[in-house]
């Protein structure tokens, strides 16, 4: 009745938005080519798409640096999110829950959790270099660090605001504490914890470029960074177009996901950072 | 008939976040025989939600004692079914998966309890909704599983806390009529709670009225009407009277 997204005038409908959304990319790639073509902008400055698809294809060829494709870059990019990202996500979802589920715990803990919460992530990397090295640790522990605190404090959140009635209506059904954790209490965080997950994801972006700017050889951070040196800025908007592109990839991914396991879910519009 | 509850001297008080006590209910003495249909109505405040969430186990009375079969209530428990205002139905869980919950985690094995969705599905009239999620149905329709859920335990006891307050007039009265055609089809001990005297007067075989600050039991009615009753009777509109003249 209410799933109206998924009639088929509802997925004619977004046939139609993504067709538009197309149509208005093209027109602005359209539009940037022939500026720069009749020469109203630096193509130095403002190198046009096709000057960028070429670039792109040297990357994949030739590599930047020499020898360092873009396929090395995108791998090192998305593995280094994975990896911090599903750290914070397997510790920060069950200890959310803990915390969360416990009155006197969540009053102890939360002001530590908002202290380190408050800390720019990024001021970070330097400490995270002296403790663990200048290796791969240091920058996954960063994202890791970065995703933890949003993902943990929406699991918290969400076992707190549980509509108490959910638990009383288990509880007159003879369900045990046991029981109630796992078939209330889980399921009802779901929708918020996933909303926190989302939120997280555009961060492990955020803090792995940061990190990749500052410090690595390899990683779409470091192309961007690499090509600023040699003053490539073709080279740069291929580093950054592959960013937004990957960015969107996983977060469809997590919307599709989320759609999967939770078919019942209304999609949350408020979120907690 | 024997007495299924008996509530003797029960006291409800609640402190405030200031230390400040404020009585709910106050010395409520009642009993109730099996399969009974009795209803509770009164203003807001009158304590009549707190009296049914005491014989829930969910609350404990401060003083006094409830017994249900010479047993004092000691927390909830399947034996007694509750169905809240606004159904509380698991969003997560179909129909079926929330008519089975309770009988699942009694550890019902699975055939068994899908044999259970059935029958209720269907005495609830909901045969072809049994895949839906909570939210694709309507009020009314939601509050035909969160009573078929109540009644999937088999519970002796039904305790229903103003089930069809959020409900549009139309939809009220047919489930007024389904909740008495399911009540005799089951044969279950009824408490109801509600705001609506003539809701009271169509389903009950015996009134309390309540009056507020503190709750107390003012005057009690007995129905003494065939059912189904015609709400514009004469009999209906005197009994209406004898019990809107005692809440006011």
């Amino acid at each position: 009745m209410r799933f109206s997204n998924l009639t088929p005038t509802g997925i004619a409908s977004r046939l139609i938005d993504l067709l538009i959304g197309i149509v208005t990319l093209v027109a602005i790639g359209a539009l940037w080519e022939y500026l720069v073509q009749n020469g109203h902008l630096n193509p130095y400055f403002f190198p046009p798409p096709t000057e960028i698809a070429d670039e792109l294809e040297k990357i994949t060829t030739v590599g930047f640096p020499r020898g360092v494709t873009i396929f090395s870059h995108i791998q090192a990019t998305v593995l280094r999110i994975l990896k911090g990202y599903a750290m914070a996500a397997v510790l920060g979802i069950p200890i959310g829950l803990f915390v969360g589920s416990r009155q006197f715990l969540d009053r102890a803990v939360m002001p530590v959790v908002t202290f380190a919460r408050s800390v720019a992530t990024i001021s970070l990397l330097p400490l995270m270099v002296a403790w663990f090295g200048v290796g791969e640790l240091s920058r996954v522990l960063l994202v890791f660090y970065g995703c933890f605190w949003v993902i943990m404090t929406n699991s918290a959140f969400a076992v707190k605001t549980i509509h108490p009635q959910y638990i009383q209506a288990a509880e007159t059904l003879g369900a045990s504490k046991t029981q109630i954790f796992f078939q209330v209490m889980l399921p009802a965080s779901l929708p918020r914890i996933f909303s926190g997950m989302k939120v997280a994801l555009g961060l492990a972006f955020l803090y792995i470029v940061a990190v990749e700017l500052i410090n690595a050889e390899e990683g779409l951070g470091s192309l961007i960074w690499e090509a600023r040196t040699f003053y490539r800025s073709d080279t740069m908007m291929v580093g950054l177009f592959m960013l937004s592109i990957f960015g969107f990839a996983l977060a469809q991914g997590l919307d599709l996901l989320e759609k999967v396991l939770l078919p019942w879910a209304e999609s949350l519009e408020e979120i907690e950072r | 008939m024997n007495e299924k509850i008996r509530i003797a001297g029960v006291f409800k008080s609640f402190k405030s976040r200031r230390n400040e006590e404020s009585v709910a209910v106050e010395d409520i003495n009642l009993t109730v025989q099996t399969n009974e249909f009795v209803t509770l109505v009164g203003r807001s405040g009158c304590g009549k939600t707190t009296l049914l969430n005491m014989m829930a186990g969910l609350l404990r009375p401060t003083d006094g004692s409830i017994l249900i079969d010479d047993q004092p209530v000691d927390g909830p428990g399947p034996d007694r079914g509750m169905v809240f205002q606004h159904s509380a139905l698991f969003p997560w869980l179909t129909t079926a998966g929330n008519i089975e919950f309770g009988p699942k985690n009694q550890g019902v094995p699975k055939a068994k309890r899908r044999e259970i969705a059935q029958e209720l599905i269907e005495l609830v009239r909901l045969k072809g909704f049994e895949n839906k999620y909570p939210r694709e149905l309507s009020g009314g329709m939601q509050q035909r599983v969160a009573i078929a859920r109540a009644l999937a335990t088999d519970p002796e006891i039904l305790l229903m806390d103003e089930p069809f307050g959020a409900l549009d007039e139309l939809t009220r009265s047919e489930m007024q009529s389904e909740l008495l055609r399911i009540w005799q089809a089951r044969t279950k001990t009824v408490i109801f709670v509600t705001h609506s005297i003539s809701e009271a007067i169509f389903l009950s075989d015996r009134v309390i009225i309540l009056s507020p600050h503190p709750g107390r039991i003012r005057k009690e009615v007995v129905i003494d009407l065939p059912r189904p009753r015609q709400l514009a009777s004469q009999e209906f509109l005197q009994y209406y009277e004898e019990i809107q003249s005692a809440i006011f």
